[in-house]
């Protein structure tokens, strides 16, 4: 899947790295515009690791660091789930589990205006997409489209929070679906949103689904797709009875 | 002539290591390291909002709490918490999250000789374990030396209280490098070359010191594969 790029005769790609192992060497490719996601780090013409992770690589010319953390770094364009911690004049205070409390605008809805600003207790989750995060800065969130439409963003009500690693919340959002979340939505309806940030909550009719979701989830991290068929398979079987 | 250690080890042999990472439920990052009895657990909370007075707000700040394992704490933990703060803040990129503080908790679980080094390799594991940026990693080792003149790695207890002098040193890691030069250069020299911390303890002459350098950085070579191997075999799993 990853493209072989001619940077040397050991080419780190897809291998797992630690901090301060030199990745690429910016000398070998001139003329190239590359783009560099979490983890790495540029010192002039070498460019090194900043953490343990997987080297990847996608076309045309980004690579990132892949590695799945509790904490979780804000980057564009992400979908969140962030507790409101404090409500001021022109911002909300939310949590995303990042280095820094993030703001959201209280206009930053859809047709938000000065009359019609909604109220959120502290306390209340939200779903919600990152707008900008610049170092030093407080990451913004707002509940719209970036073509301001509202599209699911918002206050989620009732259901049950968890929180996981930002590895296993990727998979969650990865296509095609992962084999868990498949084989429960089979026998059970419910509903169900997931964080980049590791934070997923569910929400069902009856509170035993809200719990068989949420602990099967949480156990299929380390597992493969047939194992999680397998627990699935046991989880409903025990409810069944 | 060949010292004697009492656990048959040659003098340049360390104990048995092992690492576990992600022990704990509740910090984001946390690591056990163990080299023969001595053991220490690590971890790593943060980066959170806010720096303490008198830090710089434009770097990110760290904090290292010591737990002995047993007695209060005094004058020898707090040169501990120093140590390995000054240590930490070498290692890691400080500008990436500017104004925030991370905390590192260091708990003694059993003493057995080597402490420092081995608190200082286990601090390390829980920062790669909670994601904090780092340059590169700290490889630490015990070197002493006995009356006879003879230097030995990795001191057990009873080893310790019988050497003249013993010095603590980390280096950074051996790193992988797509460089064709092999690794990358400061100053003219490479990275590797460099060291980041060194405390004695006793007398010894300035040749006897740079013989404890040479064979500490030796022995990092085999500490370095035994991260990058742990980290390699915990990745694996997780995918």
């Amino acid at each position: 899947m990853a493209a072989k790029v001619s940077v040397s005769p050991t080419s780190l790609l897809n291998q797992i790295v630690v901090p301060g192992d030199v990745v690429l060497d910016l000398s070998n490719m001139n003329n190239q515009t590359i783009k560099l996601g979490s983890g790495l780090l540029q010192d002039n013409d070498a460019i090194s690791a900043m953490g343990a992770g997987k080297l990847s690589y996608s076309k045309p010319n980004k690579y990132w660091l892949e590695s799945s953390h509790k904490r979780y770094i804000p980057r564009p364009d992400d979908h969140v789930l962030g507790i409101v911690v404090d409500s001021r004049a022109d911002n909300f205070w939310v949590d995303i589990k990042g280095p820094q409390l993030a703001l959201l605008p209280v206009l930053a809805f859809e047709g938000g205006t000065r009359r019609n600003i909604p109220k959120f207790e502290v306390g209340t989750l939200l779903y919600l997409r990152v707008v900008k995060t610049n170092i030093g800065m407080n990451p913004e969130l707002s509940c719209t489209e970036a073509s301001g439409k509202a599209a699911l963003f918002g206050p989620l009500r009732d259901g049950f929070m968890f929180e996981t690693s930002t590895g296993l919340s990727r998979m969650l959002l990865n296509s095609p679906t992962r084999p868990v979340i498949e084989a429960l939505g089979k026998k059970l309806s419910f509903e169900i949103a997931v964080g980049l940030n590791g934070r997923v909550w569910v929400n069902a009719t009856a509170p035993r689904i809200v719990i068989i979701v949420a602990n099967a989830i949480m156990n299929s991290e380390s597992l493969s797709g047939t194992q999680q068929r397998i627990m699935v398979e046991k989880l409903l079987a025990i409810i069944s009875d | 002539m060949e010292i004697d250690r009492e656990d048959g080890r040659t003098p340049n042999q360390l104990r048995p290591l092992a690492c576990s990472r992600n022990i704990l439920h509740r910090p984001h990052g946390s690591a056990s390291w163990s080299q023969g009895d001595t053991k220490v657990l690590a971890a790593v909370y943060g980066p959170k909002a806010g720096t303490k007075k008198n830090e710089n707000a434009e770097k990110a700040c760290f904090e290292v709490i010591w737990k002995p394992k047993s007695g209060q704490i005094g004058k020898v933990e707090k040169e501990y918490e120093m140590i390995l703060k000054r240590t930490i803040q070498s290692i890691c990129v400080l500008t990436v999250n500017p104004n925030t503080t991370t905390s590192v908790i260091i708990q003694v679980v059993h003493d057995d000789g080597s402490l420092l080094p081995c608190a200082i390799n286990a601090a390390c594991a829980a920062l790669v374990d909670a994601g904090i940026p780092m340059k590169h990693l700290a490889v630490a080792i015990c070197c002493c030396l006995a009356e006879n003149g003879y230097l030995v790695l990795d001191p057990n207890k009873l080893e310790e209280k019988k050497m003249t002098a013993f010095a603590y040193l980390v280096f950074p890691n051996t790193t992988l490098s797509v460089l064709p030069e092999g690794s990358s250069v400061a100053e003219g020299e490479p990275v590797e070359h460099g060291i980041i911390t060194s405390i004695t303890h006793g007398v010894m002459s300035v040749d006897d010191y740079f013989l404890c350098v040479e064979n500490g950085r030796a022995a990092t070579a085999s500490l370095s594969a035994f991260f990058r191997k742990n980290f390699q075999q915990s990745s694996s799993k997780a995918g």
